[in-house]
């Protein structure tokens, strides 16, 4: 059976996630979520109160890079996180350069 | 379907311990990982490799795939029982992996919840649970950021027949790209994912948004960048040229005094996202060929004239 419908989604960064809808998207416990923005590896632009945070594309891309290493390595949030920020480096200064031209 | 082997995938015998594949799965990872990889199939490996490991390394999940495999080899054609799996219930899987249709196949009920993990989830009994949410990726052109675009995607999705039983089944959608979107932005379709249990609603699916390469444009974040060449007459006496970019042709003053390389800046004229980005035009001065006489006198004159050394800053 094949289903045909025109959708219009919404952007992440125009409505953003919840607590909830991130822990869900990203298939952990909010408790999961919370660790990580207290590690400071997630969120770095949410605010204070847990009631009030809002998670955008960038997070979720995240929180999906550091579970998978958190996961495939065993690797707690400060580990996963640095791993990420240099995966993110690299992917920074590899787009970087093929922007100059240079790769 | 054909039959995927999960164990070769991984390079270990069918007799390895848990402790060994994952050892197995960590060491490939390694390898073909796509941020350091330098293999050409290093992104096709990995996602061979995690589906291997999503079902090798959960000690059920390898129980239910090895009843399965006895005696079969990879790329054989095969369908399993039709009362195959009733047992095991590992709730939704990657939409489109070999897994999932196994388990699709075998007829069972879907219902995995929000959290991480397998199993446990099972549909009846006025248990409710939300459908799980769906992780895709849409690629488009550059032109289809700047100017919003509609996509036709196929998604293999579980769905429920009368009698409760859930098939995998594709699923066409029509999609609207918004204008103004960037690589790594995620567009989140309401209710297009995985189907609830118990009366529970479907998840969301998640698309995110990646950009063809392009011949021309290159992009990073919302910025664009172009390469323009350009005559020697026109870097050194300035000039006024038509140049196309993504928006439509321009008319660019290059300053005098230019060299390849110089950077000029078309504010607001990159990806039109809530803050747009800016067109990066790089100057390539491209030298005409001393094919001709003239051409090969002029350059002469140039030569005896212009008393001009490029390695001077070099000491040379």
């Amino acid at each position: 059976m094949v289903n045909n419908n025109s959708l219009s989604g919404v952007l992440l960064d125009d409505v953003a996630l919840t607590l909830d809808e991130l822990a869900r998207a990203v298939e952990v416990e909010p408790d999961w979520v919370v660790r990580h923005v207290r590690a400071g590896t997630l969120g770095g632009e949410t605010t204070v109160q847990i009631t009030s945070w809002r998670f955008r594309s960038g997070d979720l891309v995240r929180a999906r890079r550091l579970l998978r290493v958190e996961r495939d390595f065993d690797a707690n949030e400060d580990l996963a996180g640095l791993v990420v920020d240099l995966g993110d480096e690299i992917r920074r200064l590899r787009a970087r350069l093929h922007a100059l031209g240079l790769d | 379907m054909e039959y995927k082997d999960y164990y070769a995938a991984l390079g270990v015998e069918k007799t390895a311990s848990q402790d060994e594949i994952k050892k197995a799965y960590r060491k490939l990872v390694r390898q073909y990982h796509p941020d350091v990889s330098k293999h050409k199939d290093a992104t096709e490996k990995t996602k061979e490799i995690n589906e291997a490991y999503e079902v090798l390394g959960d000690a059920e999940k390898r129980a239910a795939y090895d009843e399965l495999g006895q005696g079969r080899r990879a790329g054989q054609e095969f369908t399993p029982p039709p009362d195959w799996g009733t047992q095991f219930d590992f709730g939704g899987a990657d939409a489109n992996d070999f897994f999932s249709d196994l388990f699709a196949h075998a007829g069972r009920r879907s219902g995995r919840g929000g959290a991480r993990g397998f199993g446990g989830a099972g549909g009846g009994g006025g248990f409710q649970m939300r459908g799980e949410d769906i992780h895709a990726a849409i690629a488009i052109d550059l032109r289809d950021a700047y100017q919003g675009a509609s996509r036709t995607i196929s998604l293999r999705v579980p769905q429920h027949d009368e009698q409760g039983r859930v098939t995998m089944q594709d699923k066409t959608l029509s999609v609207n790209i918004p204008k103004g979107v960037t690589p790594g932005q995620q567009l989140r379709l309401a209710r297009q994912g995985h189907p609830g249990a118990g009366g529970g609603g479907p998840g969301d699916l998640y698309l995110e948004i990646q950009l063809e390469p392009d011949a021309r444009y290159r992009v990073e974040g919302t910025h664009v960048y172009e390469n323009v060449p350009v005559a020697p007459w026109e870097a050194a006496l300035g000039a006024s040229v038509s140049v196309p970019t993504p928006s439509g042709a321009v008319e660019v003053t290059i300053p005098p005094g230019s060299q390849s390389g110089r950077k000029l800046r078309l504010k607001g004229r990159g990806i039109p996202a809530k803050e747009p980005g800016d067109l990066y035009l790089i100057l390539d001065v491209v030298l005409p060929p001393a094919s001709t006489e003239r051409a090969k006198e002029l350059y002469q004159q140039m030569a005896r004239d212009l008393a001009f050394n490029p390695r001077e800053r070099i000491g040379a």
